[in-house]
């Protein structure tokens, strides 16, 4: 990207990218072990319900969990993006660094400890899975302080740790946890799109999409973060304020993302990655257009899962799992750069 | 007049140690200040209490007859711009990028570059011989290019004053010359304000109107850079003999160590060697 970008040209390309969304969902969505036929949804819902079940497939199972997919997408992508450009270290991610293993140590605490008191009618388990996050977050940016600026290895290796700690804390809750509960946790833990009611879904949306609308405003900011402290300063950017709010943003839509799906891992680094090959770093462009493509990874992901083994559903955790280890190491040592055959 | 203004300025970074004691000196505007000193003696720590990076324990700061603590992040980036020695950013910023960041101080909400902004982007561009590298990343530039790319950031952000660590720590001699001949006619054409720390004696006393050298005992010197670049001052404060000669109009000292092939030479004054 030789040219410096302008609100026009981002415009076009993020309108390009939703129309590429738009598609990719329509087509996911029609796709599924139920064969349905577009025509036939097409025609509407019929006189009276049951008439078109093509149509209420689409409409009432199938639409809500291509959207549901799209918005985790985006969300776990953004993340991903904040905490990369924050941290300084392109192989952050939220899952990599625990952080959603904190939201769902805090979305666990509340289902296995049946709490059922309400936040400003935030349910708890939504509250607790922010807390859980945004705690987590606290102690890898702390810990970051710490390792220094070219560590880009042994922030992970924190990040590693903590993942294994509060792993073993899910784990013990999830075992002394009823056996009605057990097997859904446990699809859950492994990040397990399933179908929402609509009005989870809207809630949802509307917080994933102000999140992202609210770090797109300090976007510019996060450019000139990247350079470091010092610089950022003299560049007239209150570090400490941007760095706070971009955190909790990255934790708010963080823990959304783990509500709805559980622990889905390594959307947060294979999508900023590819986009930053072909698009440049520029957060501007970087963010929206990651938080889009996340989206489209994850329909994909999800409608493999749903559709490989017919009627026997895989985590889509499990996917993105198999696509993105690999991809990690691949990076790990490409930017280790000790590894000189692959540089 | 006086665009930077401090007085009885003292830092320590611990309670009882004071790097900087009792400093006070005056920067005209236009002016070109060099900063010298042996390691330790608070240059970088100095240039950070003026760009408002570090505060002050005794003492003030006044920067345009303003007090520096009243100045906001933002308002502090419109007057003063800071290069410090070239780094790799961790992505991969090309030069017109990392350029355009200068405007940051004078973006609005999304954060885009207004026209206004990208004249300054190009200007900044064309003054110091970047544009043909533009749309290059910085780790394929070398570094004495890539210092060229933080001035030109550095002038993007239209500042009266310019502030600089070192910046040619690291370059070869030409691009020494290069930077420092940059620094002279943005200087001399834009009529900035400049403030650079340096190693170099030699350029420094060749480029800067007025110098400041930093002793390692919280002693300092202020005035003009031939007065202060003497050859006294400088085996005094650096602990090092030399030889000092001079070529017209140009002073030059010569460390001269322990096995120096002619250690004549030491002590030798300009004045004898004409």
């Amino acid at each position: 990207m030789a040219e410096t970008l302008t609100s026009g040209k981002l415009t076009i390309r993020v309108v390009i990218c939703l129309a590429v969304l738009v598609v990719v969902m329509c087509l996911c969505a029609v796709v599924g072990t139920q064969e349905i036929s577009l025509k036939k949804v097409f025609a509407g819902p019929g006189q009276k319900p049951g008439e078109n079940i093509d149509y209420e497939i689409f409409v009432g199972v199938r639409l809500p969990r291509v959207i549901l997919a799209a918005l985790v997408g985006a969300a776990l992508a953004c993340s991903g993006v904040i905490l990369q450009a924050i941290l300084r270290n392109p192989l952050a991610d939220p899952y990599i660094l625990g952080i959603s293993s904190g939201a769902g140590l805090g979305a666990i605490t509340a289902v296995i400890f049946g709490i059922t008191w309400n936040f400003w009618g935030g349910s708890p388990m939504a509250v607790f899975a922010f807390a859980g996050a945004l705690g987590t977050v606290w102690l890898v940016w702390f810990i970051g302080r710490f390792t220094g600026k070219s560590q880009v290895t042994s922030l992970l290796l924190a990040g590693v740790v903590i993942n294994a700690f509060l792993s073993a804390v899910i784990m013990f809750l999830t075992s002394i946890a009823k056996s009605d509960q057990l097997r859904l946790t446990i699809y859950w833990l492994m990040g397990n799109i399933t179908e929402k009611s609509l009005s989870v879904l809207g809630v949802s949306a509307a917080c994933i999409l102000a999140g992202i609308f609210a770090l797109f405003c300090i976007s510019h900011r996060l450019n000139v973060l990247t350079l470091g402290e010092e610089e950022a300063k003299g560049l007239g950017v209150d570090t400490t304020k941007t760095r706070a709010a971009a955190f909790g943003l990255a934790a708010f839509i963080t823990a959304v993302a783990v509500k709805l799906s559980g622990l889905v891992g390594f959307v947060g680094l294979i999508i900023p990655h590819g986009v930053r090959l072909i698009f440049g770093p520029d957060h501007r462009q970087l963010l929206p257009v990651s938080g889009i493509i996340g989206g489209i990874f994850l329909v994909i992901a999800d409608t493999l899962a749903r559709t490989v083994f017919g009627q026997e559903q895989l985590p889509v955790g499990v996917i993105t799992a198999i696509a993105g280890g690999p991809f990690f190491l691949f990076l790990l040592a490409k930017y280790s750069r000790k590894v000189s055959w692959l540089k | 007049m006086s665009i930077i203004k401090v007085e009885n300025l003292s830092f320590g970074y611990r309670s009882k140690e004071e790097i900087l004691k009792e400093i006070s000196f005056e920067v005209t505007s236009g002016t070109f200040l060099a900063i010298a000193g042996p390691n330790g003696a608070g240059k970088t720590t100095l240039l950070n209490l003026l760009c408002g990076l570090l505060s002050a324990k005794a003492g003030s700061i006044n920067i345009d007859t303003t007090p520096i603590e009243t100045y906001s992040v933002k308002e502090l980036a419109q007057k003063i711009a800071v290069v410090r020695q070239e780094f790799i950013p961790v992505f991969d910023f090309t030069v017109v990028q990392v350029v355009s960041m200068a405007r940051t101080p004078y973006l609005g909400t999304f954060g885009f570059e207004s026209q206004t902004d990208k004249k300054f982007i190009n200007e900044a561009l064309e003054m110091t011989d970047t544009a043909r590298f533009s749309s290059r990343p910085l780790a394929e530039l070398s570094g004495g290019e890539r210092q060229r790319v933080f001035i030109a950031r550095a002038l993007a952000q239209n500042t009266p004053i310019l502030l600089l660590d070192e910046p040619t720590a690291f370059l070869d001699l030409k691009h020494q010359v290069d930077i420092y001949d940059l620094l002279k006619t943005m200087q001399q054409e834009k009529g900035k304000t400049i403030v650079a720390v340096t190693h170099d004696i030699n350029l420094g006393a060749q480029y800067a109107d007025v110098a400041l050298l930093l002793g390692a005992d919280s002693s300092y010197q202020h005035g003009y850079a031939a007065e202060v670049f003497s050859a006294e001052q400088i085996e005094r404060v650096f602990g090092v003999r030399g030889f000092t000669g001079r070529i017209d109009r140009e002073k030059f000292f010569i460390p001269l160590g322990k096995f120096a092939k002619d250690s004549s030479q030491i002590g030798r004054k300009p004045d004898s060697s004409a």
